[in-house]
């Protein structure tokens, strides 16, 4: 150990710290709700709030439900569009206009999120609320889309939201790993003969991976995003299959309700437990998806 | 002939991607361009001078909001950015070494986190137990958002330095700690502060991490143990508000918000591209 290295190592703690502490923190505070109710609070669809303590009861399976709704939403939308948007950039734009298509998109992928928020507020959410109608006067036999719902504040719009906050960060990841196809396969491609659509789809395969990994830190992406879905998806717990239906995601919930929580006994621990499953799934999917880009040599 | 009408189709569907994405992606900058623009115009200069007007009372401005984003992204930097520098510094100095292996993940899994779960800690280890919302207490939040985007950064423009540079510092005697400060990292100068200012630009659009550290005042411009605004905070609870010039103020707001954060951004995007 030479003495720089020691001079270096607390900051070096202090980053792992941080993460153990919060695991720590999260853990640490959920006991509370896990000795009443057990692992009862992520399976149960219940939210009673009460003075006494014995009368409350929490339960956070609809904003589980909730989380996973939106961010598939999301991820259905996103995924086919932001390939395409990879291919076309790459292959279509000529070389040296390639950054005035590649800079708008990494604005997007930075822009503080609370910008996505209003304009998903005021101009999303009423259009949205149209189609809804449309669907629902015609459609509403069909259980995805039976919820009648004219505000438009929903799992659809939160989706939708979703999907236009995460594509340009999706699609920088294809593209970055569709560019880094060497030459060599290109050439050996394009040499058969084969149109562009046949050469693509053999490119494609050969970046499988990096779209696995790009899909899993978009899905890690929508799943962690709290203020613009809390403000269009309507806030209430409701477990309904219909798009057009109101509801919770895990990181909604703990805006909306955290700060009224203290009110209560056992409120802030629920909440807490809420967090831990976010922490859960966010490591998780984050975890997974850099394996496999380390694995392949993305990154 | 099959084969040819694949191939159109397969276009169609780029140049279809390409506009599904775009569209939005502008509509969303030229809806707050002309959304905002107008109430900036009509409060004039008090806009960001004034505090927050009463109910559907003319006039007013966010200067509140400005103050705590200057306030809480100027103490993150400096809680953040040392820490951050640091730690870059050595994953990129040991390489491969287990811990900064483990570091340069963990830096990876961070920069993804949901940061209202960081709000949220740092409520629980801070705020609850001095009992009040703080300025400060927002400011750690962020620098703990922060951290991951300057060490990454840090690390990155560090390791681009040529050998040559380090070789030649080494061999004329110097230790590691004066060839890491004064050479290596004055190479790196560029990449490094891209780094900051692109932690810088992030946090300060960050909403989730401040809802329940920072507290939040109106009227009011307090010191960094007393709650304060932020911009995007306002706009958050601005937009929930049921009065339309707390509508209008919040467009106005997103407006500043989004010229701070392009003024800051784009220039390091189009330095990036000349190098």
């Amino acid at each position: 150990m030479d003495k720089f290295k020691i001079f270096l190592m607390p900051s070096v703690c202090t980053v792992f710290g941080i993460i153990i502490l919060m695991l720590l923190v999260f853990t640490l505070n959920s006991i509370a709700v896990f000795k009443q109710e057990g692992f009862a609070i992520y399976t149960t669809n219940i939210w009673k709030a009460s003075e006494v303590a014995e009368e409350e009861y929490y339960g956070i399976l609809a904003a589980i439900y909730g989380t996973i709704y939106t961010s598939t939403i999301a991820i259905l939308i996103s995924l086919p569009i932001s390939i395409g948007l990879a291919i076309f950039v790459s292959d279509l734009i000529p070389k040296k206009i390639r950054e005035f298509f590649i800079i708008p998109i990494d604005v997007m992928a930075g822009l503080p999120t609370i910008l996505y928020g209003i304009w998903g507020v005021f101009i999303l959410v009423p259009s949205i609320s149209g189609i809804i109608k449309f669907f629902y006067e015609r459609l509403f036999f069909i259980p995805l889309f039976s919820y009648y719902n004219p505000t438009g504040f929903s799992y659809l719009s939160a989706g939708v939201l979703l999907a236009i906050m995460i594509t340009p960060f999706a699609t920088s990841l294809i593209r970055e790993s569709y560019l880094a196809i060497p030459n060599i396969y290109r050439e050996a491609v394009y040499s058969l003969g084969l149109t562009r659509y046949e050469a693509t789809k053999i490119l494609l395969s050969y970046i499988k991976p990096a779209i696995v990994a790009g899909l899993l830190l978009a899905f890690g992406r929508a799943v962690g995003e709290t203020v613009a879905v809390s403000l269009v998806i309507g806030n209430a717990f409701n477990i309904h299959p219909s798009l057009f239906a109101p509801g919770y995601t895990i990181s909604s919930l703990i805006a909306n309700q955290f700060g009224n929580a203290f009110a209560y006994e056992l409120m802030p621990s629920a909440l807490f437990s809420a967090g831990l499953a976010l922490f859960s799934i966010g490591l998780i999917v984050n975890f997974a998806g850099l394996i496999i880009l380390k694995r392949w040599g993305y990154a | 002939m099959l084969r040819e009408l694949k191939n159109r189709i397969f276009i169609c569907y780029l140049l279809i991607s390409a506009i599904l994405v775009i569209f939005p992606l502008l509509h969303i900058l030229f809806s707050v361009f002309i959304n905002g623009v107008p109430v900036v115009m009509k409060y004039g200069i008090d806009f960001l001078t004034g505090t927050l007007p009463a109910p559907n009372k003319p006039d007013g401005g966010i200067f509140p909001a400005i103050y705590g984003t200057f306030l809480m992204v100027f103490i993150a930097s400096l809680i953040g950015i040392p820490l951050a520098v640091l730690a870059g510094v050595f994953v990129a100095e040991y390489p491969n070494n287990t811990i900064s292996k483990a570091t340069r993940s963990l830096l990876l899994i961070m920069m993804e986190f949901p940061t209202i779960l960081v709000g949220l800690f740092v409520m629980a280890i801070f705020v609850v137990p001095t009992g009040s919302f703080s300025a400060l207490a927002g400011s750690f939040a962020l620098a703990i958002v922060m951290l991951p985007y300057v060490a990454t950064y840090t690390e990155q423009a560090m390791r681009s330095v040529p050998r040559q540079f380090k070789e030649g510092a080494y061999a004329l005697g110097l230790r590691k700690c004066r060839v890491v400060f004064s050479i290596t990292l004055k190479i790196a100068k560029k990449g490094v502060v891209t780094g900051l200012l692109i932690g810088m630009a992030k946090v300060a659009g960050e909403t989730a991490p401040l809802i329940f550290t920072a507290g939040n005042a109106w009227r009011s411009t307090g010191s960094v143990f007393e709650p304060n605004g932020a911009i995007p905070l306002w706009i958050y609870y601005l937009i929930q508000q049921p009065y339309a010039n707390y509508h209008e103020i919040a467009w106005g707001a997103a407006f500043v918000l989004m010229v701070f954060f392009l003024a800051i951004f784009l220039p390091i995007r189009f330095s990036m591209v000349r190098s």
